[in-house]
């Protein structure tokens, strides 16, 4: 059988070599290969969602020797959890082509870059070997240091090595903690699978669950490791902005599904109300600053961080109801915040401005892209109906539900939907509707491209809202799974 | 006891490609054939040893061309072939090419033997051959008046630390009898003991330049040809850092008291050399102090007093050389200061790819040398609870990307030293771009494809 996720993992790879090696004159044919990769990744990852088993547990294996002097193997696979958020990077990859699609500044540089990055984002989500793992982890880095740097906003090279060296610091923790599982008696092997109900003894737990929890934490980002965001965010390309919400968060919260609760339970039983509470205070925090910015990107930005707060809730809960909502969360935002930032940058692109005061009056003037961003809005803050709505509900639900999560956190939680409808809101009422700005006057609506690009994302949004198990029938099992595992059910 | 004498023939070859270049007066090319010659040499003598087996101790015990000490002896005459290749096609400026690439050869001759030393005399009669050259290499330039006195600090320093690891090595003879590393007997020396055992640590670790003994290096590598410290802070590394493993192997069970004392100077190096590099903009003082930096990661690996660290050193100290020695033949290119770099991108982007390359295994981003070669240290730290050393070898490596993304910084959004007048763009040339190539693509292979390499040295992580 054809090894389906080592070719969707490097196919991009193969797309970034062509790319970087084509004739420099031909301006526009770097973007039409990254396209056609992009897409055929995608057709191959729908392909495997189709004919994935929901109730199958791990699927489309591949195992393989690779450096077995330190017991390292080439081992992938996907299971639930994994499945929704490879199929999300496989679905904003040829988006975020698109997206870029006038750039003009060193093409093949950039798309082999944004190749080079799907890599590592597929990478991640399927790779099952601690070291293969770490390998995908930091792949990331490198493409996107250079994406903010060279095609970024004015402060971009700060941004870009800020992001670079916050990252790398939470990650080489990460290294420890997983030499540390790996050399202890109970571990002593890089397979995620088998390292999972190895029994460490409680207080070793707490020593790697801190290691782990810096790398995750950092990528996530949990308040008070979030600094780095803000920065990459605003400088960032639109393209950028949506893979680095749109995925490279999710690694973050992904790592601690995968692996901070199934390898290190009782730390994670232990911790789970310290997890929370930074969730928590992510969630509020993250709201209150964004009510407070005037920059839409950085209102977005903000906003992701509040989100992901949720996600942390979910996961700290350990309960079906809590990590069905962190993973549905961590998909339907990937969705959502990509559908934000896509109209921040297509507003940007024609206003040159993306404060909000100067972008008011928008419905008038660009009646599509006005309602395009009132709907990721609602979507956003959590509009029942629509796929933010479904993760939120159910994180809140299993974190009161949970006996690991104190009750006073969970309403200050829902105090934090409340803030996110408020300042989203009042976004909409400044942008869309208000009086026309001078900066709006005369702009055009969104081309028939742009909202090609759009659909996608909003038939997933409204899909999702509707039809719950359109995801969860994927996520559940494997939750349960997950947690029959660790003895919490 | 005499067989297996075939185990010396790359070290011959060695020799002879020194005699050749040295002797290549009339050799067509001005010399520039003779170099090639012993480039060839060279790569010929790390084919042999990499596929040549091992074998049991020989000569009397006096040398064990073992595992660990085959992974060092190809990493040593590879890296000197590709530096020899460097040299013939690019040459050295102001002086003939042939006789530095000799001195290199006859260096690189000492680096094997000590490689393979099991005794305290071999050991120290080959540290002094892979080091003699050296001086001469960094006081390349017969009327630079500044190199002189880098090579000549760099000469008296080690001179002095030579003798002082002497008189360490009279006092181990004297208290076990015997010059072989296996029949050192520390047992019940007491305080005389670590004297003996300190005084040598200090010769090998000042050669080594690791804290508190690296300030020669920076002095010394801003005043000499970058080309010449492309070799010096190099190549005598692995072989250092190998022998200090075998007699490390041979002393560290009688004697715990050396954990702590490797462990001290692991993380002064770690915590010295990466906080002076980071200000640094002269970039053979940059490169000097990241080289003590990696020496700390290097005793990291040692520390321990385990045979996976010792693998892991050795693993290491090949995986630092080859994006080192790269780094700094693009020095020697291109320009010493930092802003020299500016734009390599758009002048010479596979060169600047290159340079991301190597930057990023020094940093120790997988899938390359460095991760791997990091992710064996650090192994070899946790299994010997070695926990503040790991967390200070983290930090500093983060501390490290700092400085090594100046320089990419510099090369992808700098200003051309071109555009400011600085002299035209440097030419191609194809030996010395061949050499690169083939560094570039090492960093590379030695990470992914580390197994063979492992097996290799006899090492097995957990």
């Amino acid at each position: 059988m054809l090894p389906l996720l080592t070719t969707i993992v490097f196919l991009p790879l193969v797309g970034a070599a062509i790319t970087a090696f084509l004739p420099k004159d031909r301006a526009g044919l770097p973007r039409m290969v990254a396209l056609v990769v992009s897409l055929i990744d995608l057709a191959l990852v729908i392909w495997l969602v189709a004919s994935f088993d929901a109730g199958g547990g791990l699927q489309f294996v591949e195992r393989a020797r690779w450096i077995p002097e330190a017991g390292i193997q080439y081992f992938m696979g996907v299971d639930g959890i994994s499945l929704p958020l490879l199929f999300l990077s496989a679905l904003l990859l040829p988006i975020s082509i698109l997206a870029s699609w006038k750039v003009s500044e060193r093409p093949s540089f950039y798309f082999a870059m944004i190749l080079l990055l799907a890599v590592g984002m597929n990478g991640v989500f399927v790779a099952l070997d601690f070291v293969l793992f770490y390998v995908f982890w930091e792949l990331v880095l490198v493409p996107m240091y250079f994406l903010i740097a060279v095609w970024g906003g004015p402060r971009r090279e700060y941004a870009a090595i800020k992001f670079f060296l916050y990252t790398l610091f939470g990650s080489v923790f990460m290294l420890v903690g997983i030499l540390a599982l790996y050399l202890h008696p109970a571990g002593g092997t890089f397979d995620m699978m088998a390292l999972a109900g190895s029994g460490f003894p409680a207080g070793f737990q707490w020593w790697a669950f801190a290691a782990f929890f810096l790398g995750f934490a950092v990528k996530v980002p949990v308040f008070p490791f979030h600094t780095w965001l803000p920065d990459a965010h605003v400088e960032a390309p639109t393209a950028g902005s949506v893979l680095l919400a749109g995925i490279l968060l999710k690694m973050g919260t992904y790592g601690f599904v995968r692996v901070s609760l199934p390898l290190l339970p009782e730390a994670a039983a232990t911790w789970a109300w310290f997890v929370a509470l930074l969730g928590v205070i992510s969630i509020v925090y993250g709201a209150a600053v964004a009510f407070a910015q005037t920059d839409l990107k950085k209102l977005v930005a903000y906003s992701s961080v509040s989100h992901m707060g949720f996600v942390m809730l979910g996961i700290a809960s350990a309960t079906p109801e809590g990590l069905n909502g962190a993973v549905a969360i961590m998909f339907a935002h990937g969705v959502i915040t990509g559908m934000l930032f896509l109209l921040v940058g297509m507003v940007y692109e024609r206003t040159h401005t993306r404060m909000i005061a100067d972008v008011s009056g928008l419905s008038k003037q660009a009646p599509v892209a006005a309602g395009m961003l009132a709907f990721a809005s609602f979507a956003s803050l959590g509009l029942p109906g629509l796929a933010g709505f479904v993760g939120e509900f159910l994180s809140l639900v299993g974190a009161w539900r949970s006996e690991l999560v104190p009750s006073g956190l969970v309403i200050a939680a829902a105090v934090g939907v409340l803030l996110a409808a408020a300042y989203m809101l009042w976004m909409v009422q400044r942008t869309v509707l208000g009086t026309q700005s001078k900066e709006v006057e005369g702009i055009t609506d969104l081309t028939r491209l742009e909202i090609g690009i759009l659909i996608p994302l909003v038939v997933i949004t409204v899909v999702m809202g509707v039809y719950w198990s359109s995801i969860l029938r994927y996520v559940d099992p494997a939750v349960n799974a997950l947690l029959a595992s660790m003895g919490a059910v | 006891m005499l067989s297996g004498y075939w185990h010396f023939v790359p070290e011959v070859l060695v020799v002879a490609g020194a005699l050749v270049a040295l002797f290549g007066e009339f050799m067509p090319g001005r010399g520039r054939g003779a170099a090639y010659i012993a480039a060839a040499l060279a790569a010929l003598a790390a084919l042999l040893v990499a596929f040549g087996g091992t074998g049991a101790p020989m000569v009397f015990g006096l040398v064990e061309p073992d595992g660990i000490a085959r992974f060092a002896r190809a990493g040593v005459a590879g890296l000197t072939a590709v530096w020899a290749l460097w040299v013939a096609g690019r040459g050295m400026p102001d002086e003939r090419r042939r006789d530095a690439v000799a001195f290199a050869m006859f260096a690189a001759a000492g680096g094997m033997l000590l490689s393979m030393a099991e005794d305290l005399i071999v050991m120290y009669i080959a540290l002094e051959l892979s080091t003699m050259p050296a001086y001469v290499l960094m006081g390349y330039r017969r009327r630079d008046v500044e190199g002189l006195e880098g090579a000549l600090k760099y000469f008296l320093l080690a001179m002095l630390t030579s003798i002082l690891m002497l008189y360490g090595l009279s006092f181990l003879y004297g208290i076990s009898g015997s010059t072989a590393f296996a029949d050192i007997t520390l047992g019940g020396s007491g305080a005389l003991g670590l004297v003996a055992v300190l005084l040598t640590l200090v010769g090998l670790l000042a050669k080594m330049s690791a804290a508190p003994f690296h300030y020669w290096a920076p002095d010394a590598y801003a005043g000499a040809l970058p080309s010449s410290v492309a070799f010096v802070s190099t190549v005598p590394k692995i072989a250092g850092i190998t022998v200090i493993a075998r007699l490390m192997a041979a002393i560290a069970p009688e004697m715990p008291e050396l954990v702590g004392v490797l462990a001290v100077a692991s993380a002064a190096s770690m915590v010295l050399g990466n906080l002076a590099a980071l200000p640094q903009s002269e970039l053979r003082r940059l490169m000097a102090y990241s080289g003590v930096a990696h020496t700390g990661y290097l005793l990291m690996a040692l520390a321990p007093g385990t045979d996976i660290g010792y693998a892991a050193a050795v693993f290491y100290a090949v995986a630092y050389s080859v994006p080192s020695m790269a780094v700094m033949l693009v020095v020697a290119e291109e320009g010493t200061g930092i802003t020299d770099l500016g734009q390599l991108a758009t002048r010479r982007p596979w060169l600047a790819w290159s340079m991301v390359l190597w930057l990023l295994s020094l940093i120790g981003i997988p899938p390359l040398a460095g991760f791997f070669g990091k992710l064996y240290l650090f192994g070899a730290a946790v299994d010997g609870s070695l926990w503040l050393l790991v967390v200070l070898g983290i930090l500093t490596s983060v501390v490290s990307a700092g400085y090594y993304f100046r320089i990419v910084r510099e090369m992808f959004f700098g200003e051309s030293p071109v555009a400011r007048g600085g002299g035209p763009v440097v030419a191609e040339q194809p030996a010395a771009m061949v050499a690169l190539v083939v560094l570039a693509v090492a960093v590379a292979a030695i990470g992914i494809g580390a197994s063979p390499l492992l097996r290799g040295i006899g090492a097995l992580l957990g």
